[in-house]
Formats: C-alpha cells, sequence, structure tokens
C-alpha cells in the first residue's frame, strides 16, 4: 500500500507548483502588459510604473502598420496544411513502424531518431541551395512559396510525430485488426476504419504538436521569403525591429495576437494532449 | 455449414522455425472439435490459418468443397472470437454486431433484423445501445460470439475466447457455448489451452505439440486410451503418474515393468515384438490407485507427503517407500482419513496401467475381462 504523505510535505509540493506555474507565466504576462504600455515605458524598462493605463491604440496600430492581417492568414495556411501532410505521413510511418516487421524497420526507427539530435540550422544552407536548383532546373519555385515553407516543414516535423504516434498503435490491440479483417476490411481499411478512429486523442494529440511548432518557426520562415505574400507570423513580428527603432509596443501586441490560435488549439485538445503523448508509457 | 480439411499445412515462418509441421486433419460438417495443447505448441497459428490471417507455408486447406489457401478472410464463410474479444471500442454493441454485414452491402433492415435475432440467442438485447467499455466481460465475451453469429457462418473459429474470464463466468460460458453449438449446429474449432474447457466442449480433441498433432480422439477415448505419452500427461489434473523403467517380464495378457526403485509394476497390454530390457514408461491416472489393506499381497508401500482436500476429493502426494519416487492419488471425499506421514499400502491394477515404448507411443491395452 503506498504510505500517505505528510502534510508539510504535502504543502511544499504546492509551493513548488505554485512557483513553477507562476515563473511560466511571468513571460506571458509580461508580453500582455507590454503590449498594452506606450513605446518610451517599454524602451525604459518601466512598464509597471504607468499603472491601470493601458494602451489598447498598439493593437490596432500593430494591425494597420504591417499589415498583420495576411501574416495571420499566411500562417493558418502554411500551418494549417503542414498539420494536414505531417499528421497524415506520421500516421501512416507510424502504423507501419508500429505493426510490421520489414527488412529495414530498425534502421528506419533509427535513422528517424537520429534526424531528432541534428540540429534543423545545419540544413539551412544546402536547403536553400536545394530550393534554389530546384527552381532553376525544373522551374518549381519553392523559395518565397507557400508550398516550399510547407514541404520543408513536414519534413522537419514528421520525425518527431512518428514517435509520438508510434506509441499510441502499439497500445493498440493487434487483435482488433484481425477482426476488421476477418469481418471483411483490408488491412488499409481496418487502419481507416478501426485504428484511425481509436487513435484519434494520439492523433489529435500529435496534430496540435506539429501545429505549435509550426506557428512558432521562424528561422526557416525568415530566411525561405522575402515577401509579405507568404510570410508568416513570425516574421511580421520580426518586422517590427527595425534599422533605428525597436517597435517593442507594437510586437508585443502582435506576439499577443499570434498566441491566440495556439493556446485555443492547445485548449481545445489538451485533453488529447496528454493523454495522446502518455500513450504507452505505461502497460494497460 | 461446411467441412474443414487440412492436408499436410505447414506454417513456417524462417527456414529453422517452423510452426505447425504437416498437419493433416478432417473435420466433419457440424463437429465441435477443440485442438488443446501447452503455449506456443501450433494451435492458434491452425486457427489463424483457416481465419485467413496468417498465410499457409505449404499444404492444402479446404473448407467445404473449397481450397481455401488463397481465399481472402472475409470470402472464407467463417467467423473469429477472439480471447481479448476485440471489440470495436469506438462502436456501440449494435455497430459491432453489424459491421460485417455492413462491410458486404447487406441492407439495413436485414443487418437489424440479423443483430435483433444474434442478441436474443445471447440476452444481449438490452445491451446494443452500449459502447464495450460499458459492458462487463462476461457481456463483452457475449457481443463477440454474437458478432459472430449475425454473420451466419460456415464455420466458427474460437481462440481461448474464456481465458479472460473469472472461473465462475467461464463455467456459465461453456455451458452457453454448448447450447449455441446443439442449436446452431455449425461447424466449430475451438483453441485452448485449458483442458477442462478440451473435455467438456469437444466432440472431438486434437492434441497439438511443438506443430504436431499427438491424438485426435474423443474426449473420453483420449483420456482412457491415451495414444502417446505426451496425451497421457497433458490430459487429466492431476496429470497421470508417469514412471520409467524397463521391461521385466513379457506375458501374453500382461507385461511387468522394473523402476530403477526395484519395484515391479504390471501392465495389462500387448508388448510383442517387444524385448526384456526394453526402457518404456508405465502410466497409470490418480483415480485407479486404491488403498489396500496392510494385508493384501501384490501391493506397493508408500508414505503420505501432502494432502490437498479439494471439497468433492481429495488428492494425496505419496512417496513409494525406499524410493524417491511419487505419486499423486485422487480419492473420495468423504471417508478419506490420511494425514501428512501416514503409512499406506496402493494398489495399482494392471487392468488400470497404460504402457508406452521408448518413443512415448502407447501399447495396445487388453480390452478389460480379459485380463
Amino acid at each position: 500500500m503506498r504510505k500517505s504523505k505528510s502534510l508539510p510535505y504535502q504543502r511544499m509540493l504546492n509551493v513548488l507548483t505554485w512557483a513553477i506555474v507562476v515563473i511560466s507565466l511571468l513571460p506571458i504576462v509580461w508580453m500582455v502588459l507590454s503590449s498594452l504600455r506606450n513605446y518610451t515605458d517599454i524602451a525604459s524598462g518601466s512598464q509597471l510604473d504607468a499603472g491601470f493605463s493601458l494602451r489598447w491604440q498598439n493593437y490596432r496600430d500593430m494591425w494597420v502598420n504591417v499589415d498583420f492581417f495576411t501574416y495571420f492568414k499566411n500562417s493558418l495556411i502554411i500551418c494549417g496544411l503542414t498539420t494536414v501532410f505531417a499528421t497524415m505521413a506520421a500516421a501512416c510511418a507510424a502504423y507501419a513502424l508500429a505493426r510490421f516487421r520489414f527488412k529495414g524497420s530498425q534502421a528506419t526507427s533509427l535513422g528517424i531518431s537520429i534526424t531528432q539530435v541534428i540540429p534543423g540550422m545545419l540544413f539551412f544552407l544546402p536547403l536553400y541551395m536545394l530550393y534554389q536548383h530546384v527552381g532553376d532546373a525544373w522551374g518549381v519555385q519553392m523559395i518565397d512559396t507557400y508550398h516550399g515553407l510547407i514541404f520543408l516543414y513536414v519534413a522537419l516535423f514528421t520525425p518527431a510525430s512518428i514517435w509520438i504516434m508510434r506509441g499510441f498503435f502499439v497500445s493498440i490491440p493487434r487483435e482488433l485488426e484481425d477482426a476488421a479483417i476477418v469481418d471483411g476490411c483490408s488491412r488499409f481499411g481496418a487502419f481507416v476504419r478501426i485504428i484511425l478512429p481509436i487513435s484519434a486523442p494520439g492523433i489529435i494529440a500529435t496534430a496540435t504538436f506539429i501545429f505549435l511548432l509550426a506557428w512558432d518557426e521562424l528561422f526557416f520562415a525568415w530566411i525561405l521569403t522575402s515577401t509579405s505574400e507568404v510570410q508568416t507570423i513570425p516574421v511580421g513580428i520580426r518586422l517590427f525591429i527595425g534599422q533605428f527603432q525597436h517597435r517593442y509596443d507594437l510586437m508585443m501586441a502582435a506576439a499577443t495576437v499570434s498566441t491566440l490560435p495556439v493556446l485555443v488549439a492547445f485548449f481545445l485538445t489538451q485533453r488529447y494532449f496528454v493523454k495522446g503523448l502518455a500513450a504507452g508509457a505505461v502497460k494497460g | 455449414m461446411a467441412s474443414v480439411k487440412f492436408k499436410g499445412i505447414t506454417k513456417r515462418y524462417t527456414e529453422h522455425d517452423t510452426v505447425v509441421n504437416q498437419v493433416s486433419l478432417d473435420i466433419a460438417d457440424g463437429e465441435f472439435v477443440v485442438l488443446v495443447g501447452p503455449s506456443g505448441c501450433g494451435k492458434s497459428t491452425m486457427l489463424r490459418m483457416v481465419a485467413g490471417l496468417e498465410e499457409i507455408t505449404d499444404g492444402e486447406l479446404h473448407i467445404g468443397d473449397e481450397v481455401a489457401n488463397d481465399v481472402p478472410a472475409a470470402k472464407r464463410g467463417i467467423a473469429m472470437v477472439f480471447q481479448s474479444y476485440a471489440l470495436y471500442p469506438h462502436m456501440t454493441v449494435e455497430q459491432n454486431m453489424g459491421f460485417a454485414l455492413k462491410l458486404a452491402k447487406t441492407p439495413k433492415a436485414e443487418i437489424a433484423r440479423r443483430v435483433a435475432e444474434a442478441a436474443d440467442i445471447l440476452k444481449i438485447a438490452p445491451l446494443l445501445k452500449r459502447k464495450p467499455r460499458e459492458l462487463s466481460g462476461g457481456q463483452r465475451q457475449r457481443v463477440a460470439i454474437g458478432r459472430a453469429i449475425v454473420r451466419k457462418p460456415k464455420v466458427f473459429l474460437f481462440d481461448e475466447p474464456l481465458s479472460n474470464l473469472d472461473a465462475s463466468l467461464r463455467l456459465n460460458m461453456r455451458v452457453e457455448l454448448s447450447k449455441l453449438h446443439h442449436t446452431l449446429k455449425t461447424t466449430m474449432i475451438y483453441v485452448t489451452h485449458d483442458q477442462v474447457e478440451a473435455m467438456t466442449l469437444a466432440d472431438r480433441i486434437v492434441v497439438f505439440d511443438s506443430g504436431v498433432i499427438q491424438g485426435i480422439g474423443t474426449p473420453k477415448a483420449l483420456y482412457d486410451n491415451p495414444p502417446s505419452l505426451f496425451v497421457a500427461g497433458f490430459l487429466g489434473s492431476p496429470s497421470m503418474n508417469l514412471f520409467a523403467g524397463h521391461l521385466s517380464a513379457c506375458g501374453d495378457t500382461e507385461a511387468s515393468v522394473k523402476l530403477p526403485s526395484g519395484v515391479q509394476l504390471g501392465a495389462a497390454v500387448d508388448v510383442r515384438g517387444s524385448q526384456i530390457g526394453d526402457p518404456v514408461t508405465i502410466g497409470i491416472r490418480p483415480e485407479h490407485i486404491r488403498i489396500a489393506n496392510d494385508d493384501e499381497a501384490g501391493t506397493v508401500r508408500a508414505r503420505v507427503a501432502l494432502i490437498e482436500y479439494l471439497g468433492d476429493c481429495v488428492v494425496a502426494y505419496v512417496e513409494l517407500v525406499g524410493s524417491n519416487e511419487g505419486l499423486s492419488i485422487k480419492l473420495p471425499g468423504q471417508g478419506t482419513d490420511l494425514k501428512f506421514g501416514d503409512e499406506i499400502r496402493i494398489a495399482l491394477s494392471p487392468r488400470d496401467c497404460l504402457l508406452f515404448d521408448r518413443h512415448g507411443q502407447a501399447f495396445a491395452r487388453h480390452a478389460v475381462g480379459t485380463a
């Protein structure tokens, strides 16, 4: 039987938990507060001195000054499609790795793991050259396009997603697929009709994870795009840093707005997120 | 309904990993056959080959008049009940039961009629709108059986369907399955490692070991006259008492076996063709050993090492005096008054003893009364 913890120990744990929560929330609170302050207040580091005088005008200015709607739309398109394609690719690959023993399955698993320990920035130069070459040689423009970024993000985020989903598929009894096959499904039919619906929490968790990663990505979005027609929110926010003036007030307002869809996505799916990431961790 | 024929069926995963080896077996139309054997003996693989879930490496499988080796699972006219029930958790009981018919594009009204009919047979009509997680283990098993029934299959396949149930529920379901077979009169192939299930359910039992058939027969025939040492040791609880020894005398009606301890035991079997000194194994069921009077001739001295009181019977584990050979004796629960350390005399009638040659094959018994 588990020994019940003493009261001081419980209290200490509570204090520690709240301390972690406060520390985690502090940057967000600071961001929201700064988004409602004057540029000079922020520049002088006196955000707290302005009291309850809130400058909502920053949000309007932010929207007007840099055509924030376009960045928002671009982010939604790029991240949405990345999420769809990467989730589909990861689901199929994860299912294959979880279920089938094929020649090279171990090597594939190892290869997927290895991609996770290589810093993404190392791909910058070869990737840029590859994209340029594809454009020059085959006439398929990759730089400064939606599909160029989507293709890259799918490639970047699929490996980690495979690992998350693999744990979920492994935890599903094989007999369910056998039963579906006896009932008249093909193997792919069993995957689509039985395994995917059962795996919904894992798939939603993975999709949320991919969306969050894509939404926040700045480095590749910055170097692979040059026009506002395809640039995403992180790039748009970066534009508030000018050569002579850093508009932190507008930047913070833009950052606050850009965080909202991510927060909504997370809170809508957090139940699945926790369940999905924990799948396969314990024997059920 | 259909017969099932295995003709030299082999399943090999790699060159050195043969799970089922050259199995030939005829299952008659409407017969209830139980494949029984220890874990890893190949019985489940046999069932999965019939279901179409495993490819057959070699040999021919006939379901009815058709060679089924390359027929897809859904077209074989079989239905399977799995150990873990394998109910689709995102579907209701009704959807689970009708899933195969829906895939076969059966009209909705017909699906509803057949689901209702199966639900009535299994008494699960009130559960039709529930999800599997809202059901008990027994109810889930009924739904799994219902899912098989609605398809009106030619052959039912059961893969250890009662293993996950508790003892009392298992007994109830065993009775239900037996009734179901009498009602439907469909061919049923049932895999289990539980010999009680095998003995109580089967028209015929097929005992498997290491991918080959060790014995086929009715439960009574296999129990009374096991064809091999493996079958003799596998069927029965407590298992048959077996002693290795050498032939010491070969009579017309009886053979004598000398155990390493020097104890001589007799068996009413035909040992023609054998020589004195041949290594053999002699066996006797625990319920065939009798406690004898002290002055009775031809009995063996033994000491009680352990007593297990099981209510209706008592199982006593005894050691032969002067040797370290032990055996179990099954005695009536009432009127048995044995204690640890008691020294008793036991009688092993040659008529009840079986004899197996060096290859584990049984010698033919002389008919009772001729000994």
